[in-house]
């Protein structure tokens, strides 16, 4: 058990540390996230009114398409280097591997969003503080069931001919539910109703998040040997 | 299963289909409501029905193939799914054909047509994906594990669009189902619905059998 | 009461059969091309003939 979360926590360690030295990733998706808040703007036209209908959906948008790009690249720098055989010739349970690679994808993604938020909250002229509790529920809840299908697909198209057009084409299809039930809850608590409202739809994701939490557990190592 | 077998299955569903025909505008009334445009209905759930079957399918043989490593299980998911996106492909067409005239649209975002949408999407791209990988071994590992999470989706989608759906408009009047089914109007769906998976234990008999000989054989004439 | 829209009708009936018989007669072609391939001269002699050896390093 220790030795497992040992193992989680060194791919975690390593993956953070490439990103803090390199700052490739982040840089590039902090900057994308700003360039979506101008294309959102000018999409939508200068209408006040429909902008802020829409935004818990462009929020959610804009957290989906800087994941496709920072999700997508999971595994791309072990693939590329030639690192996948020594993550299929691990010891012990490979699932720690898939635990790794989510949670930084996670604190990678927690990054950008936190970024995203304060944008919109400035450029759209949005009130999230008082809303900040219950909205980081949602964004927790949603964004794990975006992370936990996300870095398995990564792990599967790492190999596979045309992977950055597949991973979105497998991705966006099953993160559905999600985004329905993330822009749901995210309408209900900007409104500044309780998150108490929001309940059935929280519930419904964090059951997602824990079915695919579980599948990607059970079929990391397959996914490796591959 | 022997190809004499097979055969003889396939007559069969042609047979079904024949009743099923009948049974759907002779034997079946004209719709009150809607008159005889309701009489899609018995294409449009028979085929929903196979397509939900073909993608249980799918996930029993992802999971076949990933628990023995036997690419038998994997020429099973592979046929059961393009089967589905066939009989998926029939639902919504259908389905949309009969909404022009009832609703006066082609397609309208009701639970049952969207969360159809949702799974054809789900399963292209697990074939698309299929497409992408040439080795038959590694091909059977990576959509198994997909072929898993799609079949794990399918109730968490039909749950969140239901409930999309209640919040955003409330239930039309003229629904896919007329409430109270009159039991000529069932016997004709049943019948159908009969021939729908012959034809489709058919079709997937001939497709797995298909692939069975095309994995002995691609390896060699590839060279 | 609604008015009766045989085209409709016609057009789903149609279309389906359409679909499912093109599909039918997709898997019969693919068929036919793989015993071509099965009873072509190469696949006469499986194994040593089929798979040939890469002899020299160029």
């Amino acid at each position: 058990m220790i030795a497992y979360a040992r193992r989680t926590w060194i791919v975690l360690w390593k993956d953070l540390l490439v990103e803090r030295r390199s700052k490739e990733s982040l840089n590039a998706l902090l900057f994308f996230a700003l360039l979506l808040l101008f294309l959102f703007q000018f999409a939508l036209g200068p209408d006040r009114e429909r902008l802020h209908a829409a935004l818990p959906g462009l929020l959610w948008l804009g957290f989906v398409l800087a994941g496709l790009l920072g999700l997508g690249r999971s595994f791309v720098a072990e693939r590329d280097n030639d690192c996948w055989d020594g993550l299929r010739l691990t010891p012990g349970d490979k699932s720690a591997i898939y635990l790794g690679k989510l949670a930084a994808n996670l604190v990678v993604m927690g990054a950008v969003e936190a970024v995203i938020l304060v944008l919109f909250g400035l450029f759209y002229n949005m009130d999230l503080v008082s809303v900040a509790g219950p909205l980081g529920v949602v964004l927790a809840l949603g964004t794990l069931g975006l992370a936990t299908v996300g870095t398995l697909f990564a792990a599967l198209t790492a190999g596979v001919r045309a992977r950055e057009l597949l991973f979105p084409v497998l991705l966006l299809p099953v993160q559905v539910p999600v985004l329905l039930a993330t822009v749901s809850a995210t309408q209900i608590v900007l409104a500044g109703q309780p998150l108490v409202d929001a309940a059935a739809w929280l519930r419904l994701l964090a059951g997602a998040d824990l079915v695919y939490l579980v599948i990607g557990i059970l079929t990391f190592e397959f996914v490796l040997d591959t | 299963m022997s190809a004499r077998a097979t055969r003889i299955l396939g007559g069969l569903a042609l047979l079904a289909l024949a009743v099923g025909l009948a049974a759907g505008f002779g034997y079946a009334p004209r719709e009150a409501v809607q008159g005889n445009v309701q009489r899609i209905m018995y294409i449009h759930v028979p085929a929903v029905l196979t397509a939900y079957l073909a993608f249980g399918l799918v996930l029993v043989g992802s999971i076949g193939a990933l628990a023995t490593g036997r690419a038998g299980w994997d020429r099973l998911a592979g046929a059961a799914a393009e089967l589905g996106v066939l009989f998926t492909g029939v639902t919504i067409v259908s389905g949309s054909i009969w909404g022009k005239p009832t609703w006066g649209t082609w397609w309208t975002w009701d639970a049952r047509l969207t969360s159809t949408a949702v799974l054809f999407l789900v399963y292209v791209g697990y074939l698309l994906l299929r497409a992408m990988v040439d080795e038959p071994e590694r091909r059977a590992r990576i959509a198994a594990v997909v072929g898993i999470v799609g079949a794990a989706n399918i109730p968490i989608v039909h749950f969140s669009v239901k409930w999309w759906r209640a919040l955003h408009q409330p239930s039309t009047i003229l629904g896919p189902e007329p409430s109270p089914i009159a039991a000529p109007i069932a016997a004709a769906l049943f019948v159908n619905w009969v021939a729908f998976t012959l034809l489709f234990l058919y079709l997937l008999l001939r497709r797995v059998e298909l692939a069975r000989l095309e994995d002995a054989w691609v390896p060699e004439t590839r060279r | 009461m609604m008015p009766d829209h045989w085209g409709y009708v016609l057009a789903a009936y149609g279309l389906s059969a359409a679909a499912l018989l093109g599909y039918w007669r997709h898997l019969a072609r693919r068929r036919r091309a793989l015993d071509a391939r099965l009873r072509s001269p190469r696949a006469a002699a499986p194994g040593k003939a089929a798979i040939p050896k890469k002899a020299a390093i160029r």
